[in-house]
């Protein structure tokens, strides 16, 4: 992953999530599930580096898969048509009750596809800052077409970051030393949003006021005068052609598939509905 | 002399306005993170969201919307959420529609300030939450429904209460620091 230039890597990704948004062919949705493993793997993360992601991922999975899609069916509106299959045609006897769920086959597998499509979403844009050098990021921007200027305030945020922390610290340990309580649990909603105030306003003030002099030393400078350059230099190699290339491919056949051969609708396949018989 | 504000102004004080903005939101929502401010039933407090708010309306739109949304990137950078754009998007929406009041503001503590100010938060949390909770329409295949009870409404009601409570306290501050260093 680290020889691939990150312009190639950014545009891969952007093509990846075009081509997994305009279906939900399962077959499709399941080969882009597969590049996206390739991809992921290629990255050489830790569960350990990567968990917090991935929580977060699989709480938005849980509540959209099992919540609303098979429990409710309210995820499957739109996209899996009304009625179906049941899956408990008879009704699911429970602790001596007979219930009747309304829960379809059409809806579980729409459930996977879900599953296929969020997943490779997500195994792409975990990735990013674990494999991307942050000092690249304003570079790459600019070079991907970006105004200097907007690329150089991602740059110079990325700089402000260890100085506003440490800000951060130094105002909440002498706030604490006042007896100022921020994880105190008592007090309503608005009472605990208060509660930040003394943490949030010095530091904001304190930042605003340095900024002063770093835009009068960057005008002095001779900021926005002229093209920048930058420091971290990027350079395309042939693979890099060839993720881009690939990743093109990629979206211009899913969209042609979707849109000009009608292949991207939601569809179960027959082994599927076998496994309900 | 009150300098004439320019809404879509971007010049080198607006580049470093903007990064401030962008590395304080990161930097906030990283902390709170770690603080694990306790919320209200699912609620989950981030205060941290008021920083493009306040951006946008002391800075303008530009600065508003590049702290939210480089802000977001860089929140979730650090906290190893991955990259999502739609909610990138959604959080710079934050500060760009509360900043189309920057050049209306002079008196940053007046109450009417406040309440125009108070006004365009909610405006813009509701823009802002707005695309990025449609955004699960297509990209997950959530129905509207989801889309509003399991992404708008959990993500809105938060943002608006810290938005309501700690934009003015921002504004007040702001207000001081202007009058006592001299600056318009």
């Amino acid at each position: 992953m680290d020889h691939i230039d990150p312009r190639a890597r950014w545009i891969f990704s952007f093509a990846v999530l075009v081509a997994a948004t305009s279906t939900w062919n399962s077959a499709i949705l399941a080969i882009l599930f597969l590049i996206a493993i390739i991809w992921y793997s290629l990255g050489r993360t830790t569960w350990k580096e990567t968990h917090r992601g991935w929580t977060l991922v699989l709480i938005m999975l849980f509540t959209m898969i099992v919540v609303n899609t098979i429990i409710t069916g309210g995820g499957a509106g739109g996209v899996v048509p009304e009625g179906g299959k049941l899956v408990w045609s008879e009704g699911l006897r429970l602790f001596g009750k007979l219930l009747k769920p309304g829960l379809t086959v059409e809806r579980i597998w729409f459930a996977i596809c879900q599953l296929m499509r969020i997943g490779s979403i997500s195994m792409f844009f975990i990735l990013i800052p674990y494999t991307m050098d942050s000092r690249s990021y304003g570079a790459t921007f600019s070079k991907l077409g970006l105004p200097d200027k907007l690329a150089y305030t991602i740059e110079l945020a990325i700089r402000f970051i260890p100085s506003l922390a440490r800000s951060f610290s130094i105002t909440l340990d002498a706030q604490r030393a006042r007896a100022f309580e921020l994880d105190d649990v008592k007090g309503g909603i608005i009472q605990k949003i208060g509660r930040i105030a003394p943490l949030i306003i010095p530091v904001t003030m304190n930042a605003i006021l340095s900024s002063e002099d770093i835009a009068n030393a960057m005008d002095l400078r001779g900021f926005g005068q002229r093209k920048r350059t930058w420091l971290f230099e990027l350079k395309y190699h042939w693979w890099d052609y060839a993720v881009i290339g690939f990743g093109l491919l990629l979206t211009a056949t899913c969209l042609i598939l979707a849109h000009v051969y009608k292949l991207g609708a939601f569809t179960v396949p027959a082994f599927f509905y076998q496994l309900f018989q | 002399m009150q300098e004439k504000k320019s809404l879509w102004k971007f010049g080198t004080k607006q580049v470093v306005y903007a990064a401030i903005g962008a590395a304080l939101y990161a930097v906030l929502a990283y902390v709170t993170n770690i603080i694990q401010l306790p919320g209200a039933g699912n609620v989950s407090i981030r205060p941290a969201v008021v920083i493009p708010m306040f951006f946008g309306i002391a800075f303008g739109p530009i600065v508003g919307f590049i702290a939210g949304f480089v802000g977001n990137i860089l929140a979730d950078l650090l906290s190893g959420y991955g990259f999502w754009f739609w909610w990138d998007l959604g959080n710079g929406l934050l500060g760009l529609v509360p900043g189309l009041i920057y050049p209306l503001i002079q008196d940053y503590k007046a109450g009417k300030s406040i309440l125009l100010a108070e006004l365009f938060v909610v405006l813009g949390a509701a823009a802002g939450m707005g695309v990025a909770s449609l955004s699960e329409l297509w990209v997950s295949g959530a129905d509207m429904k989801t889309v509003i009870f399991a992404n708008f409404i959990p993500a809105f009601i938060p943002d608006v209460l810290n938005g309501l409570v700690l934009v003015p306290l921002l504004m007040i501050a702001y207000a001081a620091i202007t009058q006592r260093s001299g600056r318009s």
